[in-house]
């Protein structure tokens, strides 16, 4: 059963038993038009959606009360507005009045200058519909390429039954000062005393860039469509994604109807075939203290994707094991990814790589000491130098020797990155030709054979106490001291 | 049949082409078609993924399919609906064309387009909380231990309340098997069988991992391990999950005596899978600090020499290999107190000099000392070993 508790716009009839200002009585008349058309603008960033609904109502001419309700619904009552769509000119909002005895309901006195049948349009924000994004990605076998489907899920728990909804999604993160439900819950009048009076400007500011020119009558085209279409297979909605400000908009063609209380998932793109890379990597401040192995790829069109910006939502990995099944190889959430930027798919450790840091030898050397607590250094080993109990070492560099060691089980070589990060003044020294990722962060990389196994050795010498003059890593090449 | 009580089968609703409030209303006629193939993949480490192949009536057009799981752990975010290719000699296509998911049930309604009316096969995968595996060894030794037949299986725990009356398996390693798995069933196969596997048995003392015997005597804990190398024959092609490891002895008269058990860690291939059965008592070790001086470089900066002393005893009939493993850090802290640095340290000329290098590094030093069996009188003979360390460079 159909709950629709908005759709509770009485034109009272009976005009001249009426004073300007709509009173409350215990006997009224009234009617109902229903919507013609109503358009959600759902926002993911926040708990927020714009609803605009338009209705068809006969005027007289003078003054006509309206009455607008929305009983057990999520509506933010300092956002509704009435706008005339059709004729623009001829009539006009006298005054809005917020009664004290009936909560959730507002009264409009329109003036109109001839009698006429008029649309209006009924615009306001309610809390309590929301949609996410995610995404499926299906690797081949020999993980090459990839599937990916991404989806759009609305979920409607608002207390109000949309049927025929053109629904649009805006990607990006919007400013609001006041959460919608929360206000939704006080009476108008009570709002003032939250003693934030622009709150409602900025929020609308910010959610009226989203408005669009209100759409043709969604129903007519979609019923248009489904005549044409009645010989072909029903395909899947189109998704159309168009770019505004520094949002992106999703309109699922045609219209949608989600009841109250549930949740409709319709996939917004499929790219198959999508080229991709497999590359391990050492990033502790990324990944954790573990090798990871990833799948990249990119959102461009060199990819068979870059259509859209990818919003978050959470992502799940498969492999196809060639047999029609699949492994399940990981869920991520995947963040904001623009056109043109790339995509890392984190799978996780990968039990048939081993990794293992081995440290091989410490020594110290380039001793200072400083004397009797002054202000004069002398360095251990100078000529008839003799220190005292009283001086105290100061400074000294210590060379720690380590050995990387990988082993790959896979049954494809496989290429590593590492970095390791080091705090203070250092000289990193090998022969594994490594660059810098910042100032004190190295890295290097290396390829293992299928069943293979690389030992990579450096040495790092940190320089300490009175020694440490920097604070950055130098690159030496140098064999290492073992 | 497949279905079960609890995991309502799939139903196609006949009111096809219908609008969507038909879906809405859940007043449905449903036909239930039943799985035709599962395969419960267990390759990932925490995770079940099952996947059921059915066969789905469609009529031309919108079709709606319910899918419900009542009472089960189906992650429904996992769920996925593939629509495996149809045969070459049928030209049906069909496409999901959304998914609703309906207030207060475990359930959801796909809605497919087909273009022509007919069957299609597809492929249901879900990932299912309750199901979980772990795996276990058995290993029988020879009368010498010299060798061992490993046997590692697969247990598979259903508490995913839900029955599987055919599945094929697939744990990551091993071969596939199918098995019927009923409600709360725990199902255990063999997954491997090595024959004749070397094993070395080994008896370690390590102050720092095993401890002490008697602290105040001196005497060390001497545990005895068997060491079975992941590499070799049928081993080493893929790795040993971990799993409770119980250890066997041929008993020479047709049966077997228990030896031990242990915790096996995973074990990547070339690895040496180390089980503890136990102390071995008839191997005494103590170990002593016999020398510890402090020489002063210069200022506040000191040499220490240290020598530690082991006397051991090999009380059993036959020779046996011991193998000494010292933490040089451990060692340091406990002659000066812990700097908060790495030691420095090199080997002095006690009788142990030569650490195993594959398994010594810049902190751990590993010895291995060949011990006589006791002598015919019964007498063991007291062999007195001796580590020297200079550690330099201290403050």
């Amino acid at each position: 059963m159909t709950r629709n508790w908005i759709a509770r716009l009485s034109c009272l009839l009976v005009l001249a038993l009426l004073p300007l200002v709509a009173m409350p009585r215990n006997v009224d008349l009234a009617t109902v038009p229903t919507r013609s058309t109503v358009q959600l603008t759902i926002y993911n960033s926040e708990d927020l959606t714009l609803v605009r609904e338009t209705r068809v109502v006969t005027f007289k001419q003078g003054v006509n009360p309206l009455q607008f309700s929305w009983a057990n619904t999520l509506i933010d009552p300092t956002s509704v507005e009435l706008k005339f769509r059709e004729p623009k000119i001829g009539l006009e909002v006298l005054d809005t009045t917020f009664p004290h005895d009936k909560p959730q309901t507002l009264y409009w006195n329109v003036q109109s200058d001839t009698n006429h049948e008029a649309t209006i349009e009924i615009s306001y924000f309610t809390s309590g519909i929301s949609w996410a994004a995610d995404y499926l990605a299906m690797a081949d076998p020999e993980e090459k390429t990839l599937l990916l489907e991404s989806f759009v899920r609305v979920r409607n728990h608002s207390g109000e039954d949309y049927e025929n909804a053109q629904v649009r999604l805006v990607v990006g993160t919007i400013n609001l000062v006041e959460k919608i439900a929360e206000l939704a819950k006080l009476p108008v009048g009570r709002v003032d005393e939250l003693k934030r009076e622009e709150y409602r400007d900025l929020r609308q500011k910010a959610a009226r860039k989203m408005m669009a020119p209100a759409p043709a009558p969604m129903m007519e085209i979609a019923a248009g469509a489904v005549a044409a279409d009645a010989e072909e297979m029903e395909a899947p909605k189109e998704i159309i994604k168009e770019g505004l400000s520094e949002y992106f908009i999703y309109t699922i063609e045609g219209t949608e109807t989600v009841p109250n209380g549930w949740a409709k998932r319709l996939r917004s793109f499929e790219a198959s075939g999508v080229p991709m890379k497999v590359e391990y990597r050492y990033r502790p401040r990324e990944y954790g203290d573990q090798l990871t192995r990833l799948y990249l790829l990119k959102n461009d069109t060199a990819s068979k994707l870059g259509t859209t910006p990818l919003p978050d939502g959470m992502l799940r990995v498969f492999r196809a094991n060639g047999r029609d099944g699949l492994s399940y190889l990981a869920a991520q959430n995947l963040k904001y990814v623009p056109i043109g930027d790339k995509i890392e798919l984190n799978l996780g450790p990968d039990p048939a790589v081993v990794f293992e840091l081995l440290k091989q030898r410490v020594y110290r050397d380039n001793l200072w000491f400083q004397i009797k607590g002054g202000n004069l250094y002398r360095k251990l080993g100078e000529d008839g130098l003799k220190l005292e109990l009283d001086s105290q070492v100061a400074g000294w560099d210590e060379h720690t020797v380590y050995r990387q060691r990988i082993r790959n089980y896979t049954r494809k070589p496989i290429n590593v990155q590492i970095r390791r990060e080091y705090a203070g003044d250092i000289v990193f020294r090998s022969r594994l030709n490594p660059t810098l990722h910042d100032f004190q962060t190295v890295q290097f990389e290396s390829e293992i054979p299928p069943a293979g196994k690389v030992e990579l050795d450096y040495e790092v010498i940190a320089r300490m106490g009175y020694n440490q003059k920097q604070n950055r890593v130098e690159l030496q090449a140098g064999d290492v001291n073992r | 049949m497949n279905r079960t009580r609890w995991l309502y089968p799939l139903g196609i609703l006949l009111l096809l082409c219908a609008a969507p409030l038909d879906v809405l209303a859940r007043i449905k006629l449903t036909t239930l078609p039943v799985r035709e193939r599962v395969e419960i993949q267990l390759d990932h480490p925490q995770i079940a993924l099952v996947e059921e192949e059915r066969i789905v009536p469609l009529v031309k057009g919108v079709n709606q399919v319910d899918f419900s799981w009542a009472n089960t752990r189906i992650d429904p975010d996992t769920l996925v609906l593939r629509i495996l290719p149809p045969p070459a000699d049928q030209s049906m296509d069909a496409k999901v064309l959304s998914v609703s998911y309906p207030p207060n049930e475990t359930a959801l309604v796909w809605s497919v387009a087909a273009s022509a009316s007919g069957a299609v096969r597809v492929r249901i995968s879900y990932v299912l909380g309750g199901l979980s595996k772990d795996f276990h060894y058995r290993a029988v030794a020879d009368r010498d231990e010299k060798n061992l037949n490993l046997a590692q299986f697969l247990r598979v725990n259903n508490n995913a309340n839900e029955a599987y009356d055919a599945a094929e398996f697939w744990a990551g390693v091993g071969g596939r098997f199918g098995k019927p798995l009923g409600l709360s069933e725990t199902k255990e196969v063999q997954l491997g069988r090595f024959a004749s596997v070397p094993v070395r048995k080994t008896y370690t003392c390590d102050p720092l991992e095993f401890g002490y015997l008697d602290r105040a005597q001196d005497k060390l804990n001497v545990p005895m391990h068997y060491v079975v190398k992941n590499a070799g024959g049928t081993l080493g092609q893929e790795p040993l999950p971990e799993g409770k490891a119980r250890i066997f002895q041929d008993d020479g008269k047709g049966g077997s005596a228990f030896l031990g058990e242990d915790r096996g860690k995973f074990t990547s291939p070339d690895d040496e899978l180390k089980l503890y059965l136990g102390l071995a008592r008839d191997i005494a070790v103590r170990r002593t600090v016999d020398r510890n001086e402090r020489q002063r470089i210069a200022g506040n900066l000191y040499r220490y020499d240290v020598t530690l002393k082991y006397e051991i005893e090999n009380f059993k009939d036959a020779p046996a290999t011991l193998d000494i493993t010292e933490s040089v850090r451990q060692i340091r802290d406990q002659i000066r107190g812990d700097s908060g640095r790495d030691p420095e340290w090199q080997l002095g000329d006690g009788s142990l000099r030569n650490p195993d290098p594959e398994k010594s590094d810049a902190d751990k030093l590993l010895f291995h000392v060949d011990l006589p069996a006791r002598a015919a009188d019964g007498q063991a003979q007291k062999l007195i070993h001796t580590l020297r360390l200079s550690l330099n460079n201290e403050w």
